[in-house]
């Protein structure tokens, strides 16, 4: 556990700033890939933070303090996604399809095909993306996934054979 | 996990997809929104940690509750043939009594708005309908493989994200039939309107006769003509007013003919649709426009479509239907070749 960590579960808002300065470029790029839609990735975010910080006394170090952060902010979005009111308010990647398109650091050094990438995996139907989210980019397996999004393990790899499925289809040239 | 576990078809996208920037920075610094709610708060220890105090639990508990009793109650809404409707501005009438917050609409109900209500109707768990001002829709199945609303008047937003053929919108001018898809849905006074896809692809039936509209494109409705043929949304006006005059107005081979003079290859879902709305003598002019404009793929005779072979329709449409899709897609970000849908 580093001390950064240490401090922060000690109450200590500055090291918990730097918590979310080092981490909060993945977390918002995993809220904007499952989500699509860059105002409730931004929300979500914020939620990842504070839900991390009202739990940070259970980081007990056993893993690492991002994949505790990275695994707490899918629990997040997706009992977010379950509020029927946000879901029924949400804006659909359809409708905002410059999402993904903003510059941003890190990205690769074909920016063109990352650009396509992206925008195909937002316009991916809500739970194909999801699960293709979270098995080929963040690199879960699928009994996680299973755990974490409280669908079952074949329901997975079907969802995430359809993503590819249609990716593939979008993005042959 | 391993690429092992990966088809060969797709490990390409799985290399893809790992490359993808792990981190990309939020628009606007986050951290003042959160400083300020976790203001004055220690950080919490979680469900095992020490300093457990059972009042900090009351507003959690009551919170869990309140959550499970509405998760019930959706259960039990989707059990007895209803769906929960969310007031969103306004006061919509469900039946005959004004939407709460929030309420339920049940088969055979009504649900209306006036020039400055609006709501959203909860399609079981597979999406849901945003209802514009006035108007006028109904319930008319609650099942888990039929899913249904007839749409008298007004206008809808419909997202659904299920497998295709579970939501159907009745109006006066056919059915609607979701193929997994975003859409736009008005209908008038006199039972006419037009469907505008946004994502994925409607069909639109009535009386065996079937417009398919993918991603961009637009269809016009009549009472007793059914769909019109499917447009992109970029059409040139010519070629719209010549499908109008031969979907509704006995426009006949004229109509058709200035419909291929003023077709683009991006105009190639209509063409294919033209196919088998015309004449046996006019398809061939059909057929050979269409196939300048989007080469037919392999598979594909010009004898076999002009005889309307289903499979090599089938097969020319998943390319006309890919090219455009890529074209909708990947609009801003690559130059797609409208002919044969690759980047230039």
């Amino acid at each position: 556990m580093t001390d950064l960590v240490r401090q922060a579960q000690q109450g200590d808002h500055a090291a918990f700033q730097s918590l979310y300065r080092e981490h909060v470029g993945r977390v918002y790029a995993l809220c904007l890939r499952l989500t699509a839609d860059a105002r409730e990735a931004e929300e979500l975010t914020q939620d990842a933070f504070v839900r991390a910080w009202e739990r940070l006394g259970s980081f007990r170090g056993e893993s690492a303090f991002a994949s505790w952060l990275y695994r707490l902010t899918v629990n997040v979005v997706f009992m977010s996604r379950r509020t029927t009111r946000r879901r029924a308010q949400r804006v659909f990647a359809t409708e905002d399809p410059g999402a993904l398109e903003r510059p941003a650091e890190g990205r690769e050094a074909n920016p063109g095909l990352a650009l396509d990438l992206e925008r195909a995996v937002a316009a991916l139907p809500p739970g194909a993306r999801e699960i293709f989210v979270l098995y080929d980019v963040q690199g879960y397996g699928h009994a996680e996934i299973a755990e974490l999004t409280g669908i079952a393990v074949g329901t997975s790899k079907a969802q995430l054979f359809r993503a590819r499925r249609l990716l593939r289809e979008m993005l042959e040239s | 996990m391993t690429d092992h576990d990966t088809p060969p078809e797709f490990r390409e996208l799985r290399e893809r997809a790992a490359r993808l920037p792990k981190s990309i920075e939020p628009p606007r610094d986050l951290w003042p929104g959160i400083e300020t709610r976790i203001a004055g708060k220690r950080p919490g220890k979680g469900e095992r940690g020490r300093g457990w105090v059972p009042w900090v639990l009351i507003p959690l508990a009551a919170a869990a509750v309140l959550g499970a009793l509405l998760l019930s109650r959706r259960g039990a809404l989707e059990r007895s043939g209803a769906w929960e409707v969310l007031r969103v501005a306004g006061l919509p009438v469900v039946g005959s009594a004004p939407l709460g917050a929030s309420g339920a609409i049940r088969v055979g109900e009504w649900l209306e708005t006036d020039d400055s209500s609006r709501a959203v109707i909860l399609v079981g768990d597979i999406g849901h309908v945003e209802v514009k001002p006035d108007t006028r829709i109904r319930l008319v199945r609650a099942l888990r493989s039929d899913h249904r609303l007839a749409l008298e008047r007004g206008e809808i937003y419909a997202k659904v994200d299920a497998p295709p053929r579970l939501f159907f919108v009745d109006t006066p001018a056919g059915t609607a039939v979701d193929l997994g898809c975003a859409y736009t849905l008005a209908v008038d006074s006199s039972g006419n309107g037009t469907i505008h896809v946004t994502g994925g692809y409607v069909e639109f039936d009535w009386s065996g006769r079937r417009s398919i509209v993918p991603l961009g494109f637009r269809a016009d409705t009549r009472r007793a003509f059914g769909p019109g043929t499917p447009y992109a949304e970029d059409a040139p006006q010519g070629l719209r007013q010549a499908l109008a005059a031969f979907d509704f107005a006995n426009g006949g081979a004229a109509a058709v003919r200035r419909a291929l003079a003023a077709a683009r290859s991006e105009d190639a879902v209509s063409l294919w649709h033209l196919l088998e709305r015309v004449d046996p003598a006019l398809r061939r002019d059909v057929y050979d426009r269409l196939a300048a404009l989007v080469p037919p793929p392999t598979g594909v005779t010009r004898e076999g479509a002009l005889r309307l072979d289903r499979t090599m329709l089938q097969i020319y449409w998943n390319t006309i239907r890919r090219v455009a899709w890529r074209k909708a897609i990947l609009q801003g970000i690559r130059d797609i070749d409208p002919r044969t849908g690759t980047a230039r």
